[in-house]
């Protein structure tokens, strides 16, 4: 089991991001932020386009930030189910492959998961191109709960697949949560409520930290 | 101390597997989807040669320059120049190319470009080794005189199309139609640096304008590197290094500022 006081999931120094838009407005996100976010299940709750993929994106790395440093203590993952990376012409195998290598994962390993996890079969190596929506979304949903990582990146969760394999998905999904937690956005308080102990919200660039994800979901309410 | 040791250490690790997934990646992309697609690597410098061998036999009577045979001669101009263009070109796109893959923390823009000249250049060592294999048999070409300083042409010209590529890489960004500007200079270049002719022919008001080009110092180095005994008097590997090296430095500064502006 994890013990979640012992490590800190990512500190964050005098850190700043801020949107321009094109209109030359500049609309801060965070804003000088100097804080540690715990590896706990975090919810994080704003209004649309209050930053909060922007700064789940921040966490992972994926852009950096206008000022300051970040420091990750635990490998964290690529936000589930993320499948833009895929090449059309290369096969589902291909791709796979491509991202347990750069992870530096034992991609047969991976590569087996992904078999036995998508039930796409024979498709797994044909193009990617070749696929359908649906067989898209196993592939990737297959690869991320494949892969390990100490945080799981969630931005709204999605149903993928018929009822059998959403249930396989939640089964191995709460079987990696066992060793890992995960920061997730969405716009569902029951799904946040369900997953997560703490909760973040941002509003108008400032960040706000509950213990408990309900006074998250209550302050956003209060929003309103 | 230990801390930061390990810091680099790992990131050196991370490098280079993310350098060897996106190569192998690359390879199949571009390679992979077609039989023939390796093959036309080949092929298409090959019938390049063959075409100026057949014009230049039918309308001129002298003999080349250099090489016995304007085959031979016509490959250590264009495989060079083929191997230039073809990486630059290939660089400038790699960003474009593989933004999603950015999504990855672990890759970065250089690690894009940087795969892409691996790629490249390799594929065009193999294309130079089977051409001039394949001359030495049929066209009893000599075996090459000094591998160093082929090696060292490769050397530069891979460095200059890496800082090239990188450069219009970043431009691409801003300017996209930079990729067909780019595209007329190297048709352009292919006339104006030493590809099909030796440097020592041109008339020496002419050649002063010449050597500004870098790539001529390049396909020059790789002549006297090839044939014993041919004269390179204005070669200046200095100048194509300098030239190289700024060229690195300033796409890797564009590609930082780049990076930073992107969000």
């Amino acid at each position: 089991m994890r013990d979640t006081n012992l490590r800190s999931g990512v500190e964050l120094r005098d850190v700043s991001k801020s949107y321009k838009l094109k209109t030359g407005e500049v609309k801060p996100i965070i804003n000088g932020l100097t804080t540690t976010v715990p590896w706990k299940n975090i919810g994080l709750v704003g209004r649309n386009g209050a930053g909060k993929s922007t700064f789940l994106r921040l966490l992972a790395g994926i852009i950096q930030p206008d000022e300051g440093e970040i420091r990750r203590n635990a490998s964290i993952s690529f936000p589930l189910g993320f499948r833009g990376s895929f090449h059309r012409d290369l096969s589902g195998i291909e791709n796979v492959r491509f991202v347990s290598r750069i992870y530096g994962q034992n991609t047969e390993y991976i590569v087996d998961y992904v078999r036995e996890f998508s039930e796409l079969g024979g498709f797994l190596n044909e193009p990617y191109k070749t696929y359908s929506s649906g067989m898209g979304a196993r592939l990737a949903f297959g690869l991320s709960l494949a892969m390990d990582f100490d945080i799981y990146l969630i931005d709204e969760i999605m149903s993928v697949g018929d009822k059998n394999f959403q249930e396989k998905s939640s089964a191995a999904f709460h079987e990696r949560m066992k060793t890992a937690c995960l920061y997730m956005v969405s716009h569902s308080m029951e799904v946040l409520e369900e997953y997560c102990e703490a909760g973040i919200m941002l509003e108008n660039g400032v960040l706000t930290y509950f213990d408990d994800v309900s006074d998250a979901v209550a302050a956003y309410n209060d929003l309103f | 101390m230990t801390q930061a040791v390990r810091d680099y250490y790992s990131a050196s690790v991370a490098f280079g597997r993310v350098i060897v997934a996106l190569v192998l990646r690359e390879a199949r992309v571009r390679y992979g989807r077609s039989r023939l697609g390796y093959f036309w690597a080949v092929v298409e410098p090959a019938i390049m040669i063959a075409f100026l061998t057949v014009v230049f036999t039918a309308f001129r009577n002298t003999q080349p320059a250099a090489g016995g045979s304007f085959a031979i001669f016509f490959a250590t101009g264009v495989l060079p120049f083929q191997m230039f263009r073809t990486s630059s070109t290939r660089i400038s796109s790699a960003l474009e190319a593989n933004r999603p893959l950015f999504n990855y923390p672990l890759v970065r823009q250089l690690d894009t470009v940087f795969a892409r000249a691996v790629l490249e250049v390799s594929t065009h060592i193999v294309v130079m080794i089977l051409v001039f294999t394949f001359q030495y048999f049929f066209f009893h070409a000599s075996p090459p005189a000094d591998i160093g300083m082929i090696l060292i042409a490769i050397g530069l010209l891979a460095a200059l199309a890496l800082g090239i590529g990188m450069i219009i890489a970043v431009i691409t960004q801003v300017i996209p139609s930079i990729t067909e500007f780019y595209a007329v200079i190297m048709g352009a270049s292919f006339f104006l640096s030493a590809v099909i002719y030796p440097l020592s022919v041109v008339p020496s008001y002419y050649r002063e304008f010449l050597l500004w080009n870098p790539l001529v110092h390049g396909i020059e180095a790789f002549r006297a590197g090839f044939f014993a005994g041919y004269r390179a008097d204005d070669m200046d590997l200095s100048y194509l290094g300098l030239f190289a090296l700024s060229a690195v430095a300033i796409g890797m500064i564009a590609d930082r500022i780049v990076t930073k502006d992107e969000t």
